[in-house]
């Protein structure tokens, strides 16, 4: 048992001194994990709760005085309407940045609950943590985002204790089959990125159907704002889980794309991507070309 | 990779150990690479002898003109070429995705298809895959395939190869019925032929034009063909037709037989026996 951290809930002090184990794993994922000589110790969870009011940063009360982002650094462009001037309320400059407040946000509240959650399985004994599940949702309709991290602590008889206990999102014979495979887990990864569009002139007249009226253009014609936008979101957020791999891979990775509207010509975009960072620490050799089989059953 | 009554089984309490030591320091260097293929995926890949290299999207929204949706007559041409030209965009950007870092394609592709009234959007993301240790191919030559990798697998072991997406889309406009065949339909259960046509007609178009596209890639096949069909959400009176799939050749001169073992899974799929019947 390691070192307990002074600021670990009471409660859970006392369930780490009755000594019985929790775990979030299935039954097949319990036996492959004992299978492979993984002990265990108890399932470790960290929360953080954030106050999420930023996005009304902005907002229409920017609109027309000038173009707002490029101050928080990162990714800015800019658009200007072809028209010339037309009304007070036409859209005469349109701009796609990356909002880094709300990046900086996300990682904050998903690296607190993450560190959390190792903590507690360091204060287990545990070696490190499989079977991650996370989940970032709403709590109350206070503007609050909660994350949520749980996986199951594991120790390793025999070997020594790292600094700091190494994690994946798998568990059972997907984790047992990277063992085998010469990879050895080292930690979950998550990045995100959000890009604001405030929509320019054509932007809005394309998305919104009017742009044979009030655009000039009647044939289809691809919309250059989203498309960057879009394009950005998924760069930054590869790039972002790329600078967390340290000469490592990142396997099984998975990247939702949202994209949540605001007001008319307002929206956000936001990608996500979850991954396991894995060390190869064995060559081996490839595999024999798989035999195929039909199931008849 | 060993399996069940293998003599030569791998001692995993003591891989995992050798696993965890080598935590201790940093990465060996060496290419990093980024992938969502599961390690079954990547293993599968490995037996053939390709890898994966790096994570890869393509993406793109085209306009729809206004007012073709709700009146008019045949297809709606507006809408179609929207989808087409979407369609061409995310896949050209994510061939140069994939040129960029050395790959010869793109493997287990997932498609994100919008329909909306005023635009059309795709969204592409694969993994880019390579022989290992060849070189860099040009932007054109890289196949993109929505094929999964064990699917690529036994691709390449029946002796075939994907050459690219193929893609075919329609949208046509249902004529509106005389008000006098409406009344004298009104109480009937009876065939709308103005649907059913307007169907057969976007999937004709549809299917022609994937058939186009593959014998573009000088394809022989497509297959793994997914079809989206059916009406407009937003437009009472217009149906769409969608197909899409993986252009294959074969590369030898005949196909491999592959010769799949039969299996019988022990594991009850349906329940045989329910013990609350029991009197």
């Amino acid at each position: 048992m390691g070192d307990r951290p002074a600021d670990l809930p009471e409660a859970l002090g006392r369930r780490i001194s009755d000594g019985s184990f929790t775990s979030g794993l299935s039954v097949a994922e319990f036996a492959a994990c004992l299978e492979l000589g993984l002990e265990p110790v108890g399932l470790a969870q960290g929360f953080c709760a954030m106050q999420w009011s930023t996005y009304a940063m902005g907002g229409a009360f920017a609109r027309g005085i000038a173009p707002y982002g490029g101050g928080q650094g990162g990714y800015v462009e800019n658009y200007q309407c072809p028209h010339g001037m037309v009304s007070g309320e036409h859209r005469a400059w349109g701009q796609n940045y990356q909002q880094t407040w709300i990046e900086d946000a996300w990682l904050k509240g998903f690296s607190s609950a993450y560190s959390r959650m190792l903590e507690e399985a360091q204060a287990l004994g545990a070696h490190g943590v499989i079977g991650v599940v996370d989940t970032v949702g709403h709590l109350s309709d206070l503007g609050i985002i909660e994350f949520h991290l749980r996986g199951t602590a594991v120790s390793v008889p025999g070997a020594t204790a790292p600094p700091t206990p190494w994690s994946t999102y798998l568990a059972g014979q997907r984790l047992v089959k990277v063992i085998e495979a010469g990879f050895a887990p080292v930690a979950i990864v998550a990045a995100v990125a959000s890009v604001r569009v405030w929509a320019y002139c054509m932007t809005e007249y394309l998305m919104g159907g009017t742009a044979g009226f009030f655009g000039g253009a009647s044939d289809p014609v691809e919309i250059a704002q989203i498309v960057a936008a879009q394009l950005t979101a998924r760069e930054i957020v590869r790039s972002s889980a790329r600078t967390q791999l340290h000469g490592d891979s990142l396997h099984g990775a998975s990247v939702s794309v949202l994209e949540r509207e605001f007001e008319k010509g307002d929206l956000e975009i936001q990608a996500l991507l979850r991954g396991n960072r894995l060390r190869r620490f064995k060559e081996f050799d490839a595999l024999a070309v798989p035999r195929a089989t039909v199931r008849l059953s | 990779m060993t399996g069940a009554g293998d003599e030569t089984a791998l001692n995993l309490p003591a891989e995992l150990r050798r696993a965890v030591a080598s935590l201790g320091g940093p990465a060996a260097a060496g290419a990093v690479t980024t992938s969502d293929l599961s390690i079954d995926e990547e293993l599968n890949l490995h037996s053939l002898g390709w890898e994966p290299l790096e994570l890869v999207s393509g993406y793109s929204v085209f306009s729809v003109a206004p007012g073709y949706w709700s009146w008019g007559q045949g297809e709606i041409a507006s809408a179609s070429a929207a989808h087409d030209g979407a369609f061409r965009h995310a896949i050209a950007r994510m061939h140069r995705d994939a040129a960029a870092v050395g790959a010869h394609g793109v493997v287990g592709v997932h498609v994100e298809r919008v329909v909306a009234s005023s635009h059309v959007e795709i969204s592409l993301l694969g993994t880019a895959v390579r022989p290992v240790g060849t070189r860099a191919i040009p932007a054109d030559q890289v196949f993109v395939s929505d094929l999964s990798a064990r699917d690529f697998t036994l691709l390449r072991t029946a002796g075939w190869e994907p050459l690219g997406l193929a893609v075919g889309a329609s949208f046509v406009f249902a004529p509106r019925r005389r008000v006098g065949t409406v009344l004298q339909q009104q109480s009937q259960n009876v065939e709308l032929t103005n649907f059913t046509e307007a169907i057969y007609a976007a999937r004709e178009s549809a299917m022609e034009r994937m058939q186009k596209s593959a014998l573009a890639l000088k394809g022989t096949g497509v297959v793994d063909v997914k079809v989206v069909e059916g009406p407009m959400s937003f437009a009472s009176h217009a149906v769409g037709f969608a197909a899409w799939g993986t252009v294959v050749r074969m590369v030898g001169d005949a196909h491999q037989l592959i010769h799949p073992r039969a299996v019988v899974s022990l594991n009850d799929l349906d329940v045989a026996f329910d013990a609350r019947k029991l009197e």
